[in-house]
């Protein structure tokens, strides 16, 4: 193992532990105001493909990525609609969206497989910073989708803890009544929270497209959804903890590619398990803990909120 | 001002359900025109493609019953634990794990006569999805772990499972590099029935009718939809709550299993990634069409089966197969919607004065 491979490594568990983070964050917001998504994979994908697709015709990578996160908030709405509204089942409405986003964005990226980018996001020049040995190549020359995902998170943290709306939020995942009594309209607050997790969604699936890959692909999203919903549990539902999450399990995938480089003799595929049987893992410890203490998770997960029932 | 809000019915309607399932169909259909028309493509043309490959012709048929059968034990496995208010996400993985099982049984019983092989790999294959469901179903009943995140984790390292098999011990020396296991030999495989279409479709309809049965006829299916409505009045009858979980995750877990040993038997003949087909997820979806009812998921399975084969065969005319994809979620989308119909009215009232919320 050389040092130009370790910081690969270092480097690409950063920009991989954004990507998780992004939709990671999109979700946890989901949840936090009660409404489970399970569409993240599909919102991935067809972000990815909205993103690379706009990109191609009009070469403009931030455009791409506004484009990118309009279309799967109003993509996740239709979850946000069945499940808030119309009362659908979280589950069943949130895999099925994984399939409409697969679909839709196989079925619209199949003209650009093949294709080279129209354009990317290119590294954020730190100036001198991105000079420093190690340091600068490990976090100043980076996508500026990364600087992004972090700030997203460390703004949620912030809106959640210490702001009203984060309060009425949280009130809407934990006694959406207790919300609704205060004033604030449960139903508004849960659809906004599931659009705002599908344009993180579709911004994380752009970023794949526009600054990782650079190539559309079908099956792009390559389970990296499925890492992020389980991001959220592992990390409590909390985004600090989250964003520790996401830099292992980004950690994980950067290493995945890399273990026979750094002369380790052990299954990549059986390495790649590790995130999901941590996860299980958390889940089974935060269930223990729940026993004598307020469980980590949002309480009214999963309900559906009408008032005339309550 | 008025405005529309939905009141809850006093009773769902009757046979809401088949017809919501009809109108989701219809959405979808003509949803799926927009989508063609709009990607330049004859709507028309490539129905009646879709049409004929999937129930045209006998052959077509064998290739329809044929997908019917994972989807209905998908399905089923999920309506199982549905009935109880329990979401086995985790069908993909226990298909996986009993086609492994099964192609594990294959292996050792090299040479064997059929009779014995192949009840044999049947019977591993269910237990394989057992085990598989077994642990998040322990976990629910003994933690309160939720079962949801547990099935779902765990297709995922079921898969990874499968891949490291077909990668490395499993993989076929003439495979010209490529991931996929060897051949069954032909004592391994499901007979036919008629066509294409294997045994595995008369095994399916006989485990679908069971429990169709069991949860609609007996007193445990009964005690089911008990505990799966509260678990207080369960308790207060004397039902265990803890053993009906684990109980319940565990058939569940078999009747997924059962459908991965019968896909590697009678159709893959060998184990590859795409062993599950997906049928893992789309079941929840059959399933939840078919109101978590046993009788309901062997009618959707039928109808997903033929918009699946359809779907493949419109890919000789230039269309993306994903088409089938998108029209599964959207009659999904579609029969949601209209169930609401069931359930609900809509009513116009006055608008509240400016103060009240919304």
């Amino acid at each position: 193992m050389n040092e130009a491979s370790m910081i690969g490594m270092l480097s690409t568990t950063i920009s991989f532990g954004a990507l998780l983070y992004l939709a990671c964050i999109g979700e946890l917001i989901s949840e936090k105001a009660g409404v489970l998504n399970l569409g993240v994979e599909g919102m991935m994908a067809l972000g990815a493909v909205t993103g690379f697709l706009v990109a191609l015709n009009t070469e403009n990578p931030w455009l791409a990525l506004l484009v990118a996160m309009i279309v799967t908030a109003a993509f996740a709405s239709i979850h946000g609609i069945f499940t808030v509204v119309l009362g659908a089942e979280q589950v069943v409405s949130g895999l099925s969206l994984t399939f409409l986003g697969l679909g839709l964005s196989a079925f619209f990226g199949k003209s650009a497989v093949g294709n080279p980018p129209g354009a990317i996001l290119s590294n954020v020049d730190w100036g001198p910073l991105s000079d420093i040995p190690w340091v600068g190549p490990i976090l100043f020359q980076q996508s500026p989708m990364v600087y992004f995902a972090f700030l997203v998170g460390l703004l949620t943290s912030f809106l959640l803890t210490r702001t009203s709306i984060g309060l009425a939020l949280r009130g809407a995942g934990e006694s959406a009544s207790t919300v609704d009594t205060a004033g604030h309209s449960v139903v508004k607050i849960r659809l906004a929270a599931v659009a705002t997790g599908g344009a993180l969604a579709g911004a994380s699936g752009a970023y794949l497209t526009l600054s990782i890959t650079t190539s559309w692909q079908d099956g792009a999203a390559a389970g990296r959804g499925w890492i992020a919903v389980a991001l959220v549990i592992f990390g409590a539902w909390k985004p600090g903890r989250a964003a520790i999450g996401a830099l292992l399990f980004g950690g994980l995938l950067a290493l995945k590619t890399r273990l026979q480089t750094f002369g380790v003799d052990f299954s990549p595929i059986l390495l790649s398990m590790i995130p999901y049987l941590l996860t299980i893992g958390v889940l089974i410890i935060i269930s223990i803990r729940a026993r004598h203490r307020p469980s980590a998770s949002p309480a009214e997960i999963g309900k559906v909120y009408r008032r005339e029932e309550r | 001002m008025k405005r529309l809000v939905l009141v809850r019915r006093e009773q769902s309607l009757r046979g809401g359900q088949p017809l919501s399932f009809l109108i989701g169909l219809v959405v979808a259909l003509l949803a799926g025109i927009l989508l063609l028309v709009a990607s330049g493509h004859n709507p028309l043309e490539i129905y009646e493609r879709l049409f004929n490959s999937s129930v045209g012709s006998s052959n077509a048929w064998a290739k329809t019953l044929n997908r019917a059968v994972p989807l209905g034990l998908a399905g089923l496995a999920v309506a199982v634990a549905g009935s109880m208010g329990l979401w086995n996400i985790g069908a993909e993985g226990q298909i996986l794990a009993g086609a492994m099982m099964a192609a594990w049984i294959a292996q050792i019983g090299e040479g064997w006569a059929s009779p014995l092989l192949i009840p044999l790999m049947l019977i591993a294959s269910i237990l394989g999805g057992a085990l598989l469901a077994s642990g998040p179903g322990i976990a629910r009943a003994q933690i309160g772990v939720n079962e949801i995140i547990t099935t779902l984790m765990l297709n995922e390292v079921a898969l990874r499972l499968l891949q490291w098999l077909i990668h490395g011990p499993w993989k076929d020396p003439e495979s010209r590099g490529f991931p996929l296991a060897p051949l069954l030999a032909d004592e391994a495989r499901l007979p036919k029935l008629f066509g294409r279409a294997h045994w595995g479709v008369i095994i399916a309809f006989l485990v679908i009718a069971f429990f169709g049965f069991i949860v609609s006829r007996t007193a445990w299916g009964y005690e089911l939809k008990v505990a799966g409505s509260s678990g207080a009045t369960a308790r207060y009858a004397g039902i265990s709550l803890n053993k009906k979980i684990i109980t319940v995750m565990v058939l569940s877990g078999g009747i997924a299993g059962l459908a991965g040993g019968i896909e590697l038997s009678g159709t893959s003949d060998r184990i590859v990634e795409g062993v599950s087909g997906g049928y893992g997820f789309a079941g929840i979806i059959v399933a939840a069409l078919a109101l978590m009812r046993p009788s309901g998921v062997a009618a959707v399975a039928l109808i997903f089966g033929a918009v699946q084969v359809g779907g493949l065969s419109i890919q000789t005319l230039g269309v993306s197969s994903s088409v089938s994809t998108i029209l599964q979620a959207l009659i999904l989308f579609g029969a949601i919607g209209a169930g609401v119909f069931n359930r609900y009215s809509l009513k116009s009232v006055k608008r509240e004065k400016k103060g009240g919320s919304t």
